[in-house]
């Protein structure tokens, strides 16, 4: 059966310990000063009043994506199960799929020269039902993953309890990584 | 500077850089020299008494070719892997400009050469490699009754090629100032305008003893409508990127008033290439006298400001994305 995959992170629930980011890296041997994924921090309000703003910046999965419809070569391609991944052999490295992310998801390997993003782990772990190193390591459970057709996931379960966001939900490319956002929002 | 996540240098990177502003600029120029010469061969030939070929038509026949040529070298040169450049040849995802702006080139870049080799056969016949392609000259000669069909063929290729190095920038819907329609419009009318220029400079410095007054002319009149057009062009990608809002309004407030990019845009583009040139034209058709100086210099801010235009466009369109 077709999965839908789907990924939930959980603004309220970060604490940006950054250990996704490393695991990241570990796990896909990311090259050095280049990265798949960020956990960036920000602090608002005025003192005493501040809270801390988390946001998670990696590639979203769009289901309509506009790095595939520019790539000249089909270097990157959507599988049925809706994720997208790149044909490192097909890519002539034209950039243009970098320009065309709207989520700065995109960069070239410095080694293969190709360009490079988070693939949810899917040949490394996914596809093995493990599930991707950066929420098996999140120590504050903000990042789950699943299948949205297995009504028992527990992406399944946070979608019915949860009010949603999706990145960049104006420019219609539909994500598969979608956010809680942030409640506790600042005194003024 | 490094923070707690990390560096951001790859987040603050230029993808598409001065390559790609330089080559916008050469394909524009390549269509416009072609549409230029074409122009003139329809309507000023007549007229001319020279030679069978315009000094206008030949700089363009010469302009078209090794402007594009430049051009796709240069683009070729900028991929990371420039040596995996066959592929765009062997899969094609006919939903990217990319894909489709390499099949127009397939056509239009033969194309163009083939007619340089026609209006320069005199002087190639003189070489003896001339022999390699005579027979491919004799055959492409056999087919001189659709001559004007021909002719009309390239135009349409050389308006697409000039168009589609806007619908490029277009489809990206992720950078304001490029997700506009005006973009094709706009470069296709700044590449006739180069195109003029380089016609007029080439023809001056190679080509004088088959230049026509009248042709110049006539070409001068026709930049002054081209600058006229070009004009409302940028107020309208501008006022489309303020009616845009959200974003759009952010990266437009910050394009036209912050840092280098703001300066190069009204003194570059505006000042230097298109106010400067209305100022010239209108002096140099008025006065009715051939100025050589003033065309001279018509000639070069022109296609200074067309280069300007790209490299603003490219350059601050990635950098001000209203984020």
């Amino acid at each position: 059966m077709i999965k839908k995959y789907r990924m939930i992170y959980d603004e309220n629930l970060c604490i940006g310990c950054q250990s996704c980011s490393i695991a990241c890296r570990v796990e896909n041997n990311v090259s050095d000063s280049f990265f798949r994924l960020q956990v960036r921090m920000e602090t608002r309000g005025i003192f005493p009043s501040l809270s801390m703003q988390f946001s998670r910046h990696a590639c979203v999965m769009c289901e309509n994506a506009p790095c595939v419809s520019v790539c000249p070569t089909h270097a990157s391609f959507q599988t049925k199960d809706g994720l997208t991944h790149i044909d490192e052999r097909l890519c002539i490295s034209c950039k243009y799929c970098i320009v065309a992310c709207p989520y700065e998801a995109r960069f070239i390997n410095p080694h293969t020269k190709a360009v490079e993003k988070c693939t949810f782990c899917f040949e490394n772990r996914v596809s093995k039902e493990i599930l991707p190193a950066c929420v098996s390591i999140c120590p504050t459970e903000a990042l789950s993953f699943g299948d949205l057709n297995d009504k028992n996931s527990t992406v399944s379960q946070k979608s019915h309890k949860n009010y949603f966001t999706f990145p960049k939900e104006h420019l219609r490319t539909f994500p598969k990584v979608t956010l809680i956002p942030h409640k506790k929002g600042i005194k003024s | 500077m490094m923070n707690v996540w990390g560096n951001m240098a790859q987040y603050e990177a230029i993808a598409w850089s001065w390559e790609i502003a330089v080559y916008l600029f050469l394909a524009g120029l390549s269509s416009g020299s072609t549409i230029i010469g074409l122009l003139v061969k329809w309507n000023r030939h007549e007229r001319n008494t020279y030679s069978i070929w315009d000094a206008m038509i030949k700089s363009g026949a010469i302009t078209a070719p090794v402007s594009i040529f430049l051009g796709l070298m240069l683009l070729i040169f900028d991929l990371g892997k420039p040596f995996s450049f066959y592929w765009l040849f062997l899969s094609y995802n006919f939903n990217s400009v990319m894909t489709l702006g390499v099949l127009f080139l397939l056509i239009y870049t033969p194309t163009v050469i083939v007619f340089m080799v026609l209006v320069f056969e005199q002087t190639f016949v003189k070489y003896r490699a001339y022999i390699l392609i005579e027979w491919l000259i004799d055959y492409i000669k056999s087919f001189h009754h659709y001559s004007k069909i021909i002719e009309y063929f390239l135009f349409a290729t050389a308006l697409c090629i000039g168009a589609y190095t806007g619908f490029l920038l277009c489809a990206i819907y992720a950078i304001p100032m490029w997700n506009s329609p005006i973009l094709p419009i706009l470069f296709l009318t700044s590449g006739v305008s180069s195109g003029i220029a380089v016609n007029i400079l080439i023809g001056l410095l190679f080509f004088k003893s088959t230049m026509s007054e009248e042709s110049v002319k006539y070409l001068l009149v026709l930049d002054l409508r081209v600058i006229l057009t070009e004009i409302p062009l940028i107020g309208i990608l501008f006022i489309g990127m303020g009616y845009e809002g959200g974003d759009s309004l952010v990266a437009l407030k910050d394009a036209l008033s912050t840092g280098l990019w703001a300066f190069i845009f009204w003194f570059g583009v505006i000042g230097v290439g298109l106010l400067l040139p209305l100022l010239t034209v209108i002096i140099a058709l008025k006065s009715h006298v051939y100025r050589v100086g003033y065309i001279w210099m018509n000639s070069i801010v022109v296609i200074l400001g067309v280069i300007m235009l790209r490299y603003y466009i490219v350059y601050a369109g990635q950098i001000y994305t209203g984020q």
